[in-house]
């Protein structure tokens, strides 16, 4: 693996906390501008990469039909979070190493720094990434198996693959924090000079710490903070239950043994971000996003709004069929 | 650095292809040609049109979408993986990635070398009759170890290193420089790897380790070391050093005759001198077989006309060491007093410093001009055959793409992990950090399934 330190990740990918708000803001206003021009921001690629928006025919006759409402920042931030759980769940379900899911998530968030979720669907856009990332981390799946396992069209996969690959700018290799976790409590174990008790202690704080890191990936951090520390900061959070080693100590222990231009003061107000950010974290459920996701569906195919709401009253008892493992169709 | 031409995004119809069929990303290139096939697709020489670079050569490799159902090829998407990581003088330059949104295929544009090894050899082989001269060999050696190590370090093992895929720049700022190229068939250590016999291609086997032709299940760097040590004794004696004949068969077949052609000239292997042999499969199952021929006697020398005293048959005997684990390193082999000993190695390894030299000069690479970006013949009438690139290239700076540097702000502070100065094989820039890149696992887990791999020719005509 080359080297993160002069890797694409460390050098394109991390931003400070308002330029990834500016993104965020960025793209939520573009595809707020197009539903508002357009009436939709359902677009098309052309043969020539160019893109064209579907104009909604009814946005002639306005008035008779209101323009969908897009959605905001914070529904699209929820939005995202359900559906990076999602590529965790979809790649528990089929047994892939930790590390695929990670990638996934990593250009899942890479994607929409370019774009809204209103302008691709972000159902879409995970299984796409999931793909992506197996066919990177040499797990290679099929499309259609991976469509198959999830009751999913796998065209759309392939369908999206290639406008995934473009928007991450092919900067493929990511860093995961799971490896750094194992780095670390392997140096924690030199630390310690570990007796044969607290080798048990360590491994119960690298299992909690891998849930931990789990949580981290559903924030912003992965796109604010270098692995190395959210895995510091997932494993801090899991020394709180275990209360295994001194924890300061050791992150002094770290600066001890290398030359850096940083303070340790410095390095814990990262891990106390990084500790902010997990704690406000909500995770939607699927009720939860009804909401959201109707909007969604009328922001692509505004059509839909009118038909939808009558299904919808005809059919409520039915609409479950709708949703293969709880992802909103 | 990627570009479909026209996403101008919120953009509503498109207007740049008007009038032509070509997309626009291509209309920044004047076709000149095609210069390479292979299994993987097409390789074009063009020149860029427009500023800063105008009138720049560059290499054009496109990529046949995969088999049906399989989205993007997985061998370009692991060729340009790598390539966005990695920046050294000596590997070759990805300056572009082209999305052709009409089929979704793929052009990877490279700059352009003229000449590799495989046609600096032949040439000195068919045309000049005499060897390469010393100098030169020892720089084009020095330069290919510089960019092994560099990927070495980096964790990259190369896997199919081969005369034809290291390139050398032509007439320019740059002549002379070696380029390591193709890395379709490239690994990082510790990613699981499959069995590429799924690819039903084949690479030549003349520059396979003999673990490998033994049939190891461990891929290490030390594979890439007497692939180079096979392309020293090449680039000696004009002449592949060990030319075994190939048993053309499905998964991974063993080559006896490789195995015959490398034993005869270093004698066979023994357990005492190579002590993980015995668990090697083929060393076990066809046991008889290998101890077939008896060859005592290492020679070696006597194959490429080096007294065994000197510097040079030093250097090459432990490159071609048969234990993997004893056989010398990129690093190691830098360090080596060959490199030392005069002539010294120079940046333009074809025009030595010295006068009196002569220098040769080596053809231009072919170019079929009559193809379009298709590869399908074309009716344009070019009445050109043979184009000598070199001669018109305007050769302007550095143009890599600015990107934000973000790495002065407190949040992004690295952290190092001492472990990893327990992995002593490989060098370890010491200013690398970050537990997510390697733990001692990274040691550990470099098993990868070895069988045959793809034959990639990459920028000439198989």
């Amino acid at each position: 693996m080359a080297d993160f330190e002069t890797s694409t990740h460390r050098a394109k990918w991390i931003f400070a906390p308002n330029d990834l708000m500016e993104k965020f803001r960025a793209a939520n206003q573009r595809a707020v501008k197009t539903l508002d021009q357009y009436g939709t921001t359902r677009m098309e690629v052309n043969v020539d990469g160019s893109l064209t928006y579907l104009e909604h025919p009814s946005k002639e006759n306005a008035g008779k039909h209101s323009s969908p409402k897009p959605l905001n920042i914070e529904e699209e931030q929820y939005m995202r979070v359900f559906y990076e759980q999602k590529i965790q769940e979809v790649c528990g379900a089929f047994g892939f190493p930790h590390k695929i899911q990670a990638t996934a998530i990593i250009y899942f968030k890479r994607f929409y720094l370019q774009w809204s979720v209103m302008e691709h669907h972000p159902k879409n856009i995970m299984l796409t990434c999931v793909y992506a990332s197996c066919k990177v981390e040499e797990n290679h799946v099929s499309a259609e198996e991976l469509g198959k396992g999830i009751q999913q069209d796998h065209q759309v996969i392939l369908n999206n693959e290639m406008i995934v690959f473009q928007s991450i700018g092919f900067d493929l290799i990511v860093y995961a924090p799971y490896r750094s976790v194992q780095g670390f409590v392997d140096d924690m174990e030199d630390f310690m000079q570990v007796r044969n008790g607290q080798l048990q202690m360590l491994k119960d704080l690298q299992e909690t710490a891998k849930s931990e890191v789990d949580k981290v990936m559903l924030t912003d951090a992965p796109l604010l903070f270098p692995p190395g520390q959210l895995a510091l900061a997932a494993l801090r959070r899991s020394n709180e239950a275990h209360q295994g080693l001194d924890f300061e100590r050791y992150l002094n222990s770290i600066f001890s043994r290398q030359q850096t231009a940083h303070s340790i003061s410095e390095l814990i107000q990262s891990l106390n971000a990084i500790d902010n950010l997990v704690s406000k974290l909500k995770i939607p459920t699927a009720k939860d996003m009804r909401h959201i996701d109707r909007k969604l569906k009328s922001c692509l195919d505004p059509s839909s709004q009118d038909d939808s709401k009558k299904r919808e009253k005809k059919s409520k008892h039915k609409s479950k069929s709708s949703e293969h493992h709880g992802i909103p169709s | 650095m990627v570009d479909t031409g026209g996403t101008g995004r919120g953009v509503g119809n498109n207007g740049g292809a008007a009038g032509s069929n070509r997309p626009v990303w291509l209309q920044q290139y004047d076709l000149i040609g095609k210069i390479g096939e292979g299994t993987y697709g097409l390789v074009f020489l063009a020149r860029t049109k427009s500023q800063p670079n105008r009138g720049k050569c560059i290499a054009i490799k496109k990529f046949k979408q995969s088999k049906d159902g399989d989205g993007v090829s997985p061998t370009a998407i692991r060729e340009i993986m790598l390539l966005r990581e990695i920046n050294h003088e000596n590997v070759v330059k990805l300056v572009n990635v082209h999305i052709n949104p009409a089929d979704m295929s793929l052009y990877l544009a490279f700059d352009y070398a003229e000449h590799d090894l495989y046609e600096i050899i032949r040439h000195h082989r068919e045309k000049v009759n005499h060897s390469i001269n010393p100098y030169t060999v020892k720089s084009l050696l020095w330069q290919l170890l510089n960019g092994l190590n560099y990927l070495h370090s980096n964790w990259i093992i190369h896997r199919d290193l081969k005369p034809s895929n290291i390139l050398v720049m032509g007439e320019g700022e740059e002549q002379g420089v070696v380029k390591i190229a193709d890395f379709g068939l490239a690994r990082i250590y510790q990613a699981p790897l499959k069995p590429l016999s799924d690819n039903g291609v084949v690479v030549t086997i003349w520059y396979r380790a003999p673990e490998l032709l033994l049939g190891a299940k461990h891929y290490t760097s030390a594979v890439d070391m007497w692939a180079v040590g096979c392309i020293f004794a090449e680039l000696l004696t004009l002449k592949p050093l060990f030319q075994g004949v190939e048993v053309k068969a499905p998964a991974n077949p063993f080559q006896l005759d490789q195995l015959d052609k490398i034993f005869k000239v270093l004698g066979h292997p023994t357990p005492e001198k190579w002590p993980t042999l015995v668990n090697l499969p083929h060393w076990q199952s066809d046991q008889q077989h290998i101890q077939g021929h008896k060859y005592e006697s290492p020679g070696l020398h006597n194959v490429v006309h080096l007294p065994p005293k000197q510097p040079a048959y030093d250097l090459l005997s432990k490159m071609l060491e048969y234990d993997p684990k004893k056989r010398l390193t990129a690093a190691q082999a830098l360090d080596h007093e060959y490199f030392r000993n005069d002539p010294l190695p120079g940046h333009n390894a074809l025009v030595p410093c010295q006068l009196g030299e002569k220098v040769v000069n080596y053809p231009a690479r072919p170019v079929d001009t009559t193809t379009d970006f298709e590869g399908t013949t074309s009716v344009q009438t070019q009445s050109i055959k043979l184009f000598h690139c070199a001669r018109f290239c305007v050769i302007v700076g550095e143009h890599s793409e600015p990107f934000k540097s973000l790495l002065i702000n407190a949040s992004q502070v690295n952290f190092g992990l001492p472990l990893l100065r327990r992995i002593s094989s490989v060098s370890i820039d010491s200013s690398f950090l970050v537990g997510a890149f390697v733990s001692r696992l990274a040691g550990i887990q470099t098993t990868a399934t070895v069988t045959p791999v793809a034959f990639l020719h990459f920028f000439h005509s198989a």
